[in-house]
């Protein structure tokens, strides 16, 4: 039963992604794949994080249909990995579902070839046997009887004849190819491997630092004021910064855009460098003993007024970005600017929660990589090329209309309205027609499997534009 | 390890794999016959290289006195297949889905996973060699 399941999804795999673009496919593969995997594995969707995971890959699997982007498929893909590695083992950081979910997706089937035939009693052995057997069985004979035909056909001109008039053209190989492709890809998934010994030391692995044997309060006194006076410098000297990055911020009145967007960079650049040193320098000072040394307060008092200051520093970067894109609109890379600002707040709060509540480094990486997972699904719910094009055109007086018109084809119809609505430069109504009749055109020769939500959804009105 | 047997086992994997996936792009005809016969050549070189290069030194590195080819096979080809299959899709996609660039990677791929489950099943008589 379980078998037939497979062979079936197998074919469903080819009737959706056979020679087709992303769409619909992907939601209904997710649909597959979740039924594969339930069927396998019932015990393990008992478990609240698979569970989470489950409604993750299943909700990023919706978004590629609504969205049709691309940072939609990708965050479907992650979350296709992070499901398949939770089913592995659920107890795992999500890092270790990354590496578990990958490794049974590409590669279960010659792994567990292996743990097969280590149980030499076990019935897998058996199983695999009789494959590689029938595999032989069939192969071996087909590829010399093909040779051999191939070679009769040269001797013979009445043999060549009726091997000419035999057709398989009925037959297309790459299909059944791509069929063997789904079959692999579903039968690795069916029951994930687990990658040993990462999963086991993750496991094994506790997130709260302990004091060691080697505590001594004379070397921690001489850390400590190293450390007090390394932080309390570099707490003047960021202060210093601040001040002035909020004159200039006040006094100067930058209204070109390459000024501006210099500013940024600069600004970014900075950002990069002071937080990654303070981070640094905050886990070697906390990496041991000096958690747990009675006159650490002080430093420990420096390195979250730190914290806060790279927090302001971060907060003067935003409104940089936010006056840059308020005049000249929005684009991925101050979009992506926005992203990497946020990323390293959480980076720093996460810093300080591991200095408050004695952790070591695995809790940042564990913490950080699954909050990466987390926005990552949330930034995909997005329509960026919608959103862009909507708030350029509603809300920006300098935008760049050749930026929105290289964006993907989802804001055709907004540029098509927008073009009948306002008064254009003339080389810009021939870029969004010719665009409006690409995105026409696709659409027309869109496989049901290849439509997303706004290809079924768009009305004869906007087809008429 | 038996290297020979390895390498000519996974060259004939290969070149099966390779043209398969050609010729069924591409259609089967009498010329090409020749051709896949003598492609087993280069064949041969590229899987030596790979296998000689990638998979034998990480068995020669790894055998200490308590541990088999199974359970070296069990502790790094995970890394090692994962690292191949993004390596694979990296040169599928940057070679534009051409035909033959496709088919030598889906074939590396397959061929040298396989050449990894064939040292880790081979008879402890060849350990010592």
């Amino acid at each position: 039963m379980k078998h037939i399941l497979i062979l079936i999804s197998s074919v469903l795999f080819s009737i959706l992604f056979y020679e087709k673009s992303i769409g619909l496919n992907l939601l209904l593969f997710a649909i597959v794949t979740l039924s594969i995997l339930v069927v396998h594995n019932p015990e393990q969707f008992k478990s609240k994080r698979v569970m989470f995971y489950t409604i993750a890959y299943t909700a990023t699997a919706v978004f590629v249909f609504i969205q049709d982007s691309g940072l939609s498929v990708i965050a479907n893909c992650v979350s296709f990995f992070t499901l398949v590695g939770a089913v592995s083992n659920d107890k795992t950081s999500i890092y270790i579902h990354w590496i578990n979910g990958i490794f049974s997706s590409v590669a279960a089937f010659f792994f567990r070839t292996v743990e097969g035939r280590k149980n030499k009693k076990g019935k897998i052995l058996n199983k695999k046997t009789d494959v590689l057997h029938l595999v032989k069985l069939v192969g071996i004979p087909l590829v010399f009887i093909i040779v051999f035909v191939l070679l009769y056909k040269q001797g013979n001109p009445m043999f060549n004849n009726l091997v000419d008039k035999i057709s398989f053209n009925f037959i297309n190989v790459q299909w059944i190819l791509f069929t063997v492709l789904g079959y692999y890809l579903f039968s690795n998934i069916s029951t994930p491997v687990l990658v040993e010994p990462a999963t086991s030391k993750d496991i094994n692995t506790k997130t709260k630092l302990h004091k060691t044997e080697s505590f001594s309060e004379e070397k921690l006194k001489k850390e400590k004021q190293l450390g007090t006076t390394l932080l309390g410098l570099l707490n003047l000297l960021i202060i210093v910064y601040i001040a002035t990055d909020i004159a200039s911020l006040v006094t100067l009145n930058i209204t070109r855009a390459p000024d501006m967007s210099a500013q940024v960079h600069h600004g970014i650049n900075t950002l990069i460098a002071s937080i990654l040193i303070a981070i640094v320098i905050i886990l070697y000072f906390f990496r041991g003993n000096l958690n747990f040394y009675s006159e650490n307060k002080i430093l420990k008092n420096l390195s979250y007024l730190w914290i806060l200051l790279n927090v302001v520093l971060i907060v003067l970067i935003a409104i940089k970005n936010q006056n840059y894109i308020t005049s000249f609109g929005l684009t991925y890379k101050r979009v992506g600017v926005h992203v990497y600002i946020f990323l390293t707040l959480i980076g720093l709060i996460t810093t300080f929660l591991k200095v408050m509540h004695i952790k070591n480094m695995v809790f940042l990486f564990r913490v950080n990589t699954q909050i990466a997972f987390a926005i990552l699904v949330l930034f995909s719910t997005i329509n960026w090329d919608y959103h862009i094009t909507r708030y350029n055109l509603n809300y920006v007086n300098s935008y760049d209309l050749n930026y929105l018109i290289d964006l993907s084809e989802g804001n055709a119809i907004q540029l098509k309205n927008h073009s009948l609505n306002t008064e254009l430069d003339p080389k810009f109504y021939n870029k969004i027609d010719a665009k409006y009749a690409n995105y026409l055109r696709h659409l027309k020769q869109k496989d049901w499997q290849e439509k997303s939500f706004e290809d079924f959804s768009i009305t004869e009105e906007e087809k008429n534009l | 390890m038996n290297i020979p047997l390895n390498l000519a086992k996974s060259s004939l994997l290969a070149l099966v794999i390779f043209w398969t996936i050609i010729c069924a792009e591409e259609g089967l005809d009498n010329d090409l016959v020749l051709v896949i016969l003598l492609s087993f050549i280069p064949v041969f070189l590229v899987v030596t290289i790979v296998i000689t290069g990638s998979i034998c030194p990480i068995f020669w590195f790894a055998k200490k006195e308590n541990s088999n080819s199974i359970q070296i096979f069990k502790r790094y080809f995970p890394y090692y297949a994962i690292i191949a299959f993004f390596s694979s899709v990296f040169g599928i996609i940057i070679s534009n889905y051409d035909i033959y660039l496709m088919a030598f990677f889906v074939a590396a791929f397959i061929t040298s996973s396989q050449s990894w489950v064939w040292f880790a099943n081979e008879n402890p008589r060849h350990e010592a060699t």
